[in-house]
């Protein structure tokens, strides 16, 4: 039996929406078949006020022993670094973050706040939230550079706004079962299984990026909707075109742009305005190129596809 | 009209002199955007206004090193020859070319 406690910090609830509608496995199978004991969730926890702290400190003093620490949303620590705006069974949030990773196994940053600090970080960051162990690229974040839980690992992040809660089960599972050192992280300290290919891998819309032909409005099933509308599919990490959403559907598969909420630097451009759902460019060529492609690549690859572009590639092959 | 005589239209108002907004061309997104927003109020229906605020011509034009004719630009079609973005939807020649490129 793995004991388990979530807690949430600067947070919207979405990651514990996201993680109740997983399936495989499900929330449910993660207790009865993984043998995952949770102590409490904020959305899940029966107990209330004191019965929650004296978990939460049975847990710090090792009187119960804490497998696996779950947090979701950033860490605030407004006004002037006390983390007086978040407080929670009587102290500020942060201190239990800290006193409660040091005593975990493992500690496991679910969505793009726990990670990277996501949208409540961005500029001017009033709340002076970071991610547990980031804050956006740069390493630190509330726990420090050089943290690492008592298995060894640092925090396993799992971004995401939300996460997918299969994401999210999987990693818990393997986690709880013995398989953490089957468990490869990149830079940003996210599990390789998920977040090596790009959420345009899979996506339905690749015959289009291919040919280079856009997408001009919300919706439409044909184009691609990197050229025009912002899309961050060609660059962003996740395999949200390969494990799908609800089990068959994703952002671009129905029309909307990859926001690139798995990367550290999700909002993109301090959410400007003009820059959602908008690609960038100087001079009419992307701000963002596809990764690993450089502008005079680009621009040549550019020419060769539209002039060999079939002509189905500029219709709706949806409609039947 | 077809969009055979639309084009030989354009093609006609181009080769007169039309005067269009050529330059600067829309560097940023930001120039993108306020042309295109232009192109909503000022325009409309007017194929003249579209042409000019558009900056069309009939012969490709080069900024920052880069050809931008509407061959290569995105919003082009390539076998219907159609410019494709939405403020313009006219039909257009792979040599011409306007300051809304992108690529």
């Amino acid at each position: 039996m793995a004991n388990l406690l979530w807690l949430q910090g600067g947070a919207c609830s979405g990651n514990t929406m996201s993680f109740l509608n997983a399936e495989e496995p499900s929330a449910c199978d993660l207790v009865t078949d993984f043998g995952i004991n949770v102590l409490w969730q904020p959305s899940l926890g029966l107990e209330l006020g004191d019965q929650v702290k004296e978990i939460i400190e049975k847990c710090i003093s090792g009187e119960i022993k804490l497998d696996i620490f779950v947090f979701e949303g950033t860490v605030i620590n407004a006004p002037n670094g006390t983390g007086e705006w978040n407080r929670f069974c009587g102290r500020p949030m942060k201190d239990w973050v800290k006193e409660l990773s040091a005593a975990a196994d493992f500690v496991v940053a679910i969505g793009d706040c726990a990670t990277y600090g996501g949208i409540p970080a961005t500029a001017p960051n009033p709340t002076d939230s970071v991610g547990l162990q980031f804050l956006k690229r740069a390493k630190g974040g509330a726990l420090g550079d050089g943290f690492t839980a008592k298995s060894g690992l640092p925090v396993i992040n799992i971004p995401g706004c939300p996460a997918h809660p299969d994401w999210v089960t999987q990693i818990l599972v393997a986690v709880a079962t013995g398989r953490a050192g089957d468990l490869t992280l990149d830079e940003f300290h996210r599990p390789k299984t998920f977040f090596s290919s790009f959420t345009q891998t899979g996506c339905t819309r690749n015959m289009h990026f291919a040919y280079k032909v856009s997408t001009t409005a919300f919706g439409q099933r044909k184009g691609c909707l990197f050229y025009d509308l912002g899309c961050r599919g060609p660059m962003t990490h996740s395999p949200c075109n390969r494990i799908l959403w609800n089990r068959h559907s994703s952002k671009t598969r129905a029309g909307m742009p990859c926001l690139g909420c798995t990367e550290p630097e999700f909002p993109f451009f301090d959410l400007a305005p003009g820059t959602v759902f908008k690609t960038q460019t100087v001079m009419g060529v992307p701000k963002d190129m596809p990764e690993g492609v450089d502008k005079k690549g680009y621009i040549k690859l550019t020419a060769a596809a539209k002039g060999a572009a079939p002509a189905w590639a500029e219709e709706d092959i949806f409609v039947v | 009209m077809d969009d055979d005589q639309m084009r030989a239209t354009i093609a006609g108002m181009l080769a007169c002199g039309l005067e269009t907004e050529v330059w600067p061309r829309a560097g940023t997104s930001e120039e993108v955007n306020a042309i295109v927003a232009r192109l909503q109020v000022e325009a409309g229906d007017n194929l003249e206004r579209k042409l000019v605020i558009a900056g069309f011509t009939d012969h490709t034009i080069e900024a920052d090193g880069i050809e931008q004719p509407c061959e290569t630009c995105m919003y082009y079609k390539v076998h219907a020859r159609f410019c494709d973005l939405p403020e313009l939807m006219l039909p257009v020649e792979p040599e011409w070319s306007c300051r809304l490129w992108r690529i």
